[in-house]
């Protein structure tokens, strides 16, 4: 892998001899760097930031003073399809996010018990109450018939901002 | 005898594993490799001998268990939470639903939801295709409601019917027609099904929403609840247009069997064309085609819907129908029984022979009874609400019959049964009956019958207030607890009548709990019940805490209508809530505020009762200032009340007050003896 970066680095004539030496091109690519050290934290400021009881903690406190977000049973030894409700997760968030417009004060907990998914959030009173039977019956449907499983429950706890 | 079967099946076991682990030695011999306490050692081994005493084991026949046969076990277990709302609602102080519209629009706001979602599950099903359910869960699928096949042709036709699509399959008929294919007669009977049931009308699509009640006259209730309209038959008018397209339909088809005859009478009745109905039928009689037990029960219904006929002729008629339905050897099933007494319910008096000796038919042959007959039955017999008539007691026998039993649904009427009782019940202001009423409707399932929201808020109020009425205070209040407000929202009308049982049994100090719980259900502005709340605890005087308790909560009425003034511009604020919160705050000692009322008199254009004035004075004195006493006394003559001599006497009499006070208190009551003077002769010359 470091021979075709020094090829980049090089001129083109450098680049074709390269191409006769070589059998195989594997290519790179590159991003932007996310240092460990950088991630899921919210940098300290001048003190006026509100932050949830989330986002103050770092990554490294999960299962000290965290929990999990999302709680299945796809990561135990054995256990098939890991990556698929990681990605539902993240459908979801982004479907709660929009169905319910200013809603969410924090993210979504999310847990699978056999076929069901339960959908614990944290919405804020912006709604009316019966807005929100409308969209927690719509959202119910739609999630069980998108993902063919008998009763997406969604459990909310609204709460007042300060 | 157990022991004996024990040693049996251990010595079975233990021959079991002893060839198992291959030893042959006997069976008490070697059995280190039975794990088991042999206990029998004493009992002989020779099976043959017959040991006395020793009867056959009967092995019972295998149980099949329901799927969910547990968890409905364990359900069993759990009796309903008084303190928690009901279980469709969100668990949140915020989505709770704090009276009867509130809860009533969540939960038509959730199927509307529903509703919408599946509407955009049915409108873009290629997203939802995806299939992982494994099983597969059908009803997790979107639904097609498009007709695929496009071609004319018979399978085309059944595939609209199917879809239930009226104009679209009336359409592909024609053009059948005209393209000269013969339709079979299945598929005509099944054009003509979908015909007669929809009325020639598209099957609308909020049908769930705007299910009409049917033809009942329905209790008028108070004044929150009177949602529903009475509506009689003849409002919904004739909705079966002659030469519409079922009759078009059945006469061209070539050939009709008694299928076709049979679907176009019901169709007639369902759409309130009973003469033409009728007609039909004899039109079918002379085919000398058989009528089925529907087509009979709708055919009754036509006898009796039709106007022009005395009630006794209908009854004939009705006979007449029945007769010809034994010729035909048609059994009549429950549909048949329960129709008679539906619309003999209409002919009052005369119709309860008749209904008693159709009861006893219906037993005779041998038809179990469903909810909706008693339904009828009560509602025939206590349709006036006279009681000097006297009323019968068939009540009595009926819910002696019914006690313990559980029922299914059989008739659509079914869950109008308890509503009827209870209103029953409570007309024969019977406690003990209402009890039993209530025990059946725990039993078993019988809770499902209990209808939808308003007949159970209806039956739930007729219970409690009887229970308010006849029984005593204690358990009257344990039913509020339990019933209120997870069962159903009480009415104002509720309130005061356990207000009044409050009364009667002189447990006033229940009143600020009863005052804080209807604010919470939403009766914070009802002027009738604020009156009746401050009147009873302004009535006579308590205790000082419970003096204090109830200026706690008069102070609180009293800012309801605070807000409600700024709310509305007319404000109206009674003169009697004036009074009673002025003494009330005078009780408790809050004087300064008791005196803030006074001022609210004036600005409100109210008078103030002489009791209070009275009291104020009291007050006054005690609190030794005759300012407060000429105060009131210039207040009263403001108002320019006849009290206002009294007071001034009382005034001069009790308080030591100095000169220029006197003065100006004569000078009040001389402008006020003056004017009363003077009123007094304007009314002498007026008369």
């Amino acid at each position: 892998m470091a021979a075709p970066v020094c090829c980049q680095g090089l001129g083109s004539r450098v680049l074709s001899w390269s191409q006769e030496l070589l059998c195989s091109w594997c290519t790179l690519h590159t991003s932007a760097v996310c240092a460990k050290n950088r991630a899921a934290r919210v940098r300290v400021g001048k003190g006026d930031k509100l932050v949830t009881y989330e986002e103050a903690h770092v990554p490294h406190y999960i299962a000290h003073r965290k929990g999990w977000l999302s709680r299945h049973t796809g990561n135990l030894d054995g256990e098939n399809h890991a990556a698929e409700p990681t990605v539902e997760d993240v459908f979801l968030g982004k479907f709660m996010l929009g169905t319910f417009p200013r809603c969410p004060a924090d993210q979504l907990i999310l847990n699978r018990r056999a076929n069901q998914l339960e959908i614990c959030a944290l919405v804020l009173r912006q709604l009316p109450a019966h807005k929100f039977h409308f969209l927690v019956g719509y959202s119910e449907t739609l999630l069980s018939h998108f993902y063919k499983c008998p009763g997406p429950h969604l459990d909310k706890s609204p709460s007042l901002i300060f | 005898m157990a022991a004996v079967a024990t040693g049996r099946w251990l010595r079975f076991r233990c021959k079991l594993c002893l060839t198992l682990t291959g030893q042959p030695a006997g069976p008490y011999g070697q059995a280190p490799s039975c794990r088991f306490y042999s206990g029998s050692a004493t009992i002989p081994k020779v099976e043959g001998t017959n040991v006395t005493g020793i009867e056959e084991v009967v092995i019972p026949k295998k149980k099949t268990w329901d799927k969910v046969a547990v968890l409905q076990a364990l359900a069993s277990t759990v009796n309903r939470d008084a303190t928690a709302a009901p279980y469709a609602f969100q668990d949140d102080p915020f989505l709770i639903p704090t009276s009867s519209v509130e809860s009533r629009s969540f939960l038509l706001a959730k199927k509307s939801g529903e509703n919408a979602a599946k509407f955009i599950i049915n409108s873009h099903p290629k997203y939802f295709q995806k299939d992982i359910a494994e099983p597969h869960i059908p009803c997790l699928m979107p639904e097609y409601f498009e007709p695929q096949i496009e071609d004319i042709s018979e399978a085309a036709l059944r595939e609209r019917i199917e879809l239930k699509k009226v104009k679209a399959s009336v359409d592909m008929f024609d053009q059948l027609l005209q393209a000269g294919t013969a339709i079979s007669l299945e598929t005509s009977n099944s054009l003509l099904d979908l015909l007669c049931y929809y009325g020639d009308k598209e099957p609308s699509t909020d049908y769930h929403f705007q299910q009409s009640e049917k033809s009942e006259e329905l209790e008028e209730a108070t004044e929150e609840n009177n949602k529903k309209s009475e509506k009689t038959d003849h409002q919904f008018g004739v909705t079966w247009r002659t030469k519409n397209n079922a009759e078009r339909i059945f006469a061209l088809m070539p050939e009709k069997n008694s299928h076709s005859y049979c679907t176009m009478i019901r169709g007639m009745v369902k759409h309130r064309a009973p003469a033409r109905a009728l007609n039909l039928y004899t039109e079918l009689l002379n085919n000398r085609l058989h009528a089925d037990v529907y087509t009979f029960n709708a055919l009754i219904e036509a006898r009796a819907l039709s106007v022009s006929e005395k009630l006794e002729d209908k009854w004939n008629n009705i006979l007449e129908l029945l007769k010809q339905m034994a010729a035909q050897k048609v059994k009549p099933n429950l549909q048949t029984f329960n129709t008679i007494l539906k619309w003999l319910r209409r002919f009052h008096v005369f119709g309860k022979l008749p209904a008693l000796q159709t009861f006893r038919e219906m037993k005779a042959i041998g038809i179990e009874p469903s909810l909706a007959t008693y339904h009828y039955i009560i509602q025939l017999f206590y349709h006036q609400e006279n009681p000097s008539k006297g009323s019968s007691l068939i009540i009595y026998d009926i819910m002696n019959e019914l006690t313990g039993q559980k029922f299914s649904p059989k008739d659509p009427d079914d869950d109008m049964f308890f509503q009827s009782a209870m209103k029953a019940c409570s007309f024969l202001r019977d406690l003990e009956l209402a009890y039993q009423v209530h025990g059946l409707l725990n039993t078993g399932d019988n809770w499902k019958f209990i209808g939808p929201d308003h007949r159970r808020n209806f039956y739930y109020s007729k219970f409690f207030s009887l229970v308010c009425l006849m029984e005593q205070i204690d358990v009257t209040l344990k039913w509020y607890k339990d019933l209120i407000p997870s069962v159903f929202f009480p009415r104002s009308q509720t309130l005061i009548d356990l207000l009044q049982a409050l009364d009667v049994a002189n447990r006033l100090e229940v009143i600020p709990q009863i005052w804080k719980d209807s604010k919470e259900y939403g009766h914070t502005f009802h002027n009738v019940l604020k009156e009746e709340i401050l009147m009873l605890m302004a009535r006579d005087k308590h205790s000082p805490e419970l003096q204090v308790a109830f200026a706690d909560c008069a102070a609180d009425i009293k800012s309801t209508y605070e807000s409600q003034d700024g709310r509305q511009t007319a404000p109206e604020w009674p003169a009697n809530s004036l009074n009673y919160v002025a003494v009330l705050f005078l009780r408790a000692g809050r004087t300064q505020e008791a005196w803030e009322m006074l001022g609210l008199f004036k600005k409100h254009n109210k008078i103030p009762g002489n009791e209070l004035l009275n009291e104020f004075m009291d007050s006054a004195k005690a609190s030794n200032s005759p300012a407060q006493a000429i105060e009131i006394v210039k207040l009263a003559s403001a108002f320019s009340l006849p009290i206002c001599e009294g007071l001034t006497q009382r005034v001069m009499a009790d308080f030591a007050i100095n000169q220029e006070q006197k003065e100006a208190l004569e000078n009040l009551t001389s402008l006020t003896s003056d004017s009363d003077s003077d009123s007094d002769s304007d009314i002498n010359e007026g008369k």
